[in-house]
């Protein structure tokens, strides 16, 4: 289903705009690629895909256009001046910082690090982390798609297009959710702590070694989910002292770190000894909670996004950003 | 002026962070948003931290419940209750679109499908968000953002090269997801304006974290690119003046590493180089020269730091809120200006605050029935 089916697009690109063009292209938008700077082949291919380029003259291309997406991190697109823009074109202009400052130098990497999440990934005796991929471009580029969307619907209200600035770093910083409210009302500044899950005073770990990779779980206060856990462990032979543990009756947030440790190391013998399948079945029959981390490289191959379309060329995600069920009796 | 959503009415069942952050972009933009909640399933979103004045038993007093909320109405339905279900129907029948995120078949069970809903109001949006999305073999999945990041692959490449998978103290899912579901529900939108019909916009958490890693998938890394680019060198995180101060730093430009190399005094741009020169210097002023030298810079911030940060003000990122119970709060708004239809953010809503409002007022129930609905626990 071509939801957006009918929209023209045009797309001056420099990584800000890149993916917004992307969504909204499938989303069925006719989105002419009409500028860009230097990337990657694999990157253009990753983030370009479902765009159309185009050498036609601008004023040519905007004269018939909805949207314009035009990307101000780096440099201004000079055969966009003069051009006397539609009334009713919604005007997309994406900028690394808030447009009223002077503009400076912004990459994927700077913007991350001002959003406040990388100072929490990674582990104390290294420096911060950002998450993997150019992810700050591609949540500005979620937030481009958004803004032309909400410009379309305010233009069914007006009858008139407008202009809407855009900032990267405000859009990457959005995706923290967790660390300047809990500064403000607390005082706490979060911290790198690896991959362990801190509750007051003590730590549960998240991820577990097993027989070919790894899993994410975490010892909770979820007495459901522990005795479910034990009782395969016991089925299995393998709990130990686990299965004396009353679990609605302690919290394990207020158990001794040592005594935590202890009960962690007899969880990951265990997993140790079976493999990523068999513990996220007995997860998903038994509601333990647990998730296989799946490699990277495994992930086109998976069952659901083979189910999902989600790979169609089986290396690239190029499929639908999400399902669409149609309406009874409506177009499939 | 109005927002560019002004007359949107839109029915939101969803509850604790994936859904409601797509319904706050809503209602911020101008949509009157419904949130249907109750006291006797509280959503658990009113029960997490920090809050007011540490008073973690009142539920709302939850600014993190505050912040995934701005300018929403919330009504108490109790919806174990067939006569609830009879008053949501109400709702259904009234809004544009019904936005849920609970578990595999919690909708159907209540008596509230996808097939029901169409009975309702033939042309509704019903807009779904859930770990694993609601077909293929793992529909019925349940599970948080942090089972996202399991699944996409991105687990797996977060960390330092050589390191076992890591997961941050984030659930990115839980993020990216409902902005996938604000831009499904905007497209469903424009779909029903243009041909008269509704649609299930479907969104999974795991799907929007794969989307968001194209240039991973793209380049498949033989191992973690940590701070690394595979053109932009140096392009990594260095210390600087000060306790777990660092500043990001990425040579972009042409003759940026230049630049760098001059403002640090050093021949060599390896990281060990870099570290060496940039761990005695201030690292605001560093930011600055190396900015002015055209080469991309940015202290690492934490939270204090976002929270202070003036280039967020300037956006500006945080508007003030006048909340019941949390008093003036700082609240996100979008990262965009709609100068003609401009978002308005205010404060989230107290538990059942806008019960008479909305059924009265908007729905057309008789204050008798609103009381006695009230009084027997339907409307709880």
């Amino acid at each position: 289903m071509s939801l957006l089916q009918g929209l023209k697009v045009v797309v001056l690109a420099d990584r800000l705009v890149d993916f917004g063009g992307a969504m909204l292209a499938r989303l069925g938008a006719d989105v002419v690629l009409a500028g860009e700077t230097e990337m990657t082949p694999s990157r253009r291919a990753a983030w370009h895909h479902g765009m159309t380029p185009s050498k036609a003259p601008l004023a040519e291309l905007l004269a018939e256009a909805d949207v314009l997406l035009e990307d101000r991190r780096s440099q201004d697109w000079p055969d966009l001046k003069g051009i006397a823009l539609p009334e009713t074109l919604i005007h997309v202009v994406a900028t690394g910082y808030p447009e009223d400052l002077e503009p400076r130098p912004a990459t994927d990497l700077t913007l991350m690090a001002q959003s406040g999440l990388m100072h929490v990934i990674g582990t104390a005796e290294a420096p911060p982390l950002r998450l993997p991929g150019e992810q700050a471009y591609a949540l500005t580029g979620i937030q481009v798609a958004t803004a032309a969307l909400m410009g379309l619907r305010a233009r069914r209200l007006t009858g008139k297009g407008q202009r809407i600035p855009l900032s990267a770093l405000q859009s990457a910083t959005l995706a923290n959710y967790r660390e300047a409210v809990m500064y403000e009302w607390t005082g706490r500044i979060g911290r790198r702590v690896g991959n362990r899950l801190v509750r007051g005073s003590s730590g549960v770990r998240q991820v577990w070694p097993c027989s070919d990779g790894f899993v994410t779980w975490s010892m909770i206060d979820n007495p459901g989910m522990m005795r479910a856990l034990v009782r395969v462990m016991v089925e299995q032979d393998a709990a130990g002292e686990l299965a004396e543990v009353d679990w609605g009756a302690i919290l394990v947030a207020d158990t001794d770190q040592d005594v935590i440790d202890r009960w962690q190391g007899i969880v990951g013998a265990f997993f140790a000894q079976h493999d990523r399948a068999t513990l996220a079945g007995w997860s998903l029959e038994h509601g333990w909670g647990l998730s296989a981390i799946t490699k990277l490289s495994e992930v086109p191959e998976s069952p659901q996004m083979k189910a999902r379309g989600i790979f169609p060329d089986g290396r690239l995600p190029t499929g639908p950003l999400f399902a669409v069920h149609p309406a009874k009796g409506g177009a499939a | 002026m109005s927002g560019a959503l002004d007359g949107l009415k839109i029915a939101d069942f969803s509850w604790v962070g994936a859904g409601p952050r797509a319904t706050k972009d809503l209602a911020d933009n101008g949509a009157l948003v419904v949130k249907i909640e109750s006291a006797k399933r509280l959503d658990l979103g009113r029960m997490s931290p920090p809050f007011a004045r540490g008073e973690r038993k009142n539920h709302d007093a939850s600014a993190f419940f505050a912040q995934t909320n701005t300018s929403k109405k919330s009504v108490t339905i109790n919806l174990s209750d067939p006569r609830g279900i009879e008053v949501a129907k109400r709702l259904v029948a009234w809004a544009d679109v019904v936005v849920e995120n609970f578990g595999p078949g919690y909708m159907e069970r209540i008596g509230l499908s996808w097939e029901v809903l169409q009975e309702v109001k033939p042309d509704i949006i019903l807009a779904s968000v859930s770990v694993a999305g609601k077909t293929g073999p793992m529909a019925g999945f349940r599970g948080y953002g942090n089972a996202a990041a399991a699944m996409s692959g991105a687990a797996d490449l977060t960390g330092w090269p050589g390191s076992e998978p890591h997961m941050p103290p984030l659930a990115y899912g839980d993020v990216v997801a409902p902005m996938f579901l604000t831009v499904a529900i905007l497209s469903a939108l424009e779909h029903r304006d243009r041909t008269g019909q509704g649609c299930h916009v479907d969104v999974s958490q795991i799907e929007a974290m794969v989307h968001v890693a194209g240039d991973l998938f793209a380049e498949m890394p033989a191992d973690k690119p940590a701070n690394h680019d595979p053109l932009i060198a140096p392009h990594g995180v260095y210390p600087v003046a000060g306790e777990d101060k660092w500043i990001a730093i990425a040579c972009e430009a042409p003759g940026s590493d230049a630049a760098l190399a001059k403002e640090l005094g050093i021949d060599e741009l390896t990281d060990a180089a870099i570290a060496s020169a940039t761990s005695s210097r201030d690292g605001e002023a560093l930011a600055e020269a190396l900015c002015d030298a055209g080469v991309a810079a940015a202290m690492v911030l934490d939270g204090k730091g976002v929270s202070e940060s003036l280039d967020l003000k300037a956006g500006p990122h945080f508007v003030t809120t006048d909340h019941p119970v949390l008093g003036p709060a700082h609240m996100p708004a979008p990262p965009y200006q709609l100068p003609e239809t401009p978002w308005q953010v205010g404060p989230a809503p107290c538990l059942g605050q806008h019960n008479e409002e909305i059924f009265v007022e908007t729905l057309g129930m008789a204050p008798a029935e609103l009381a006695a609905l009230k009084e027997e626990g339907v409307l709880a």
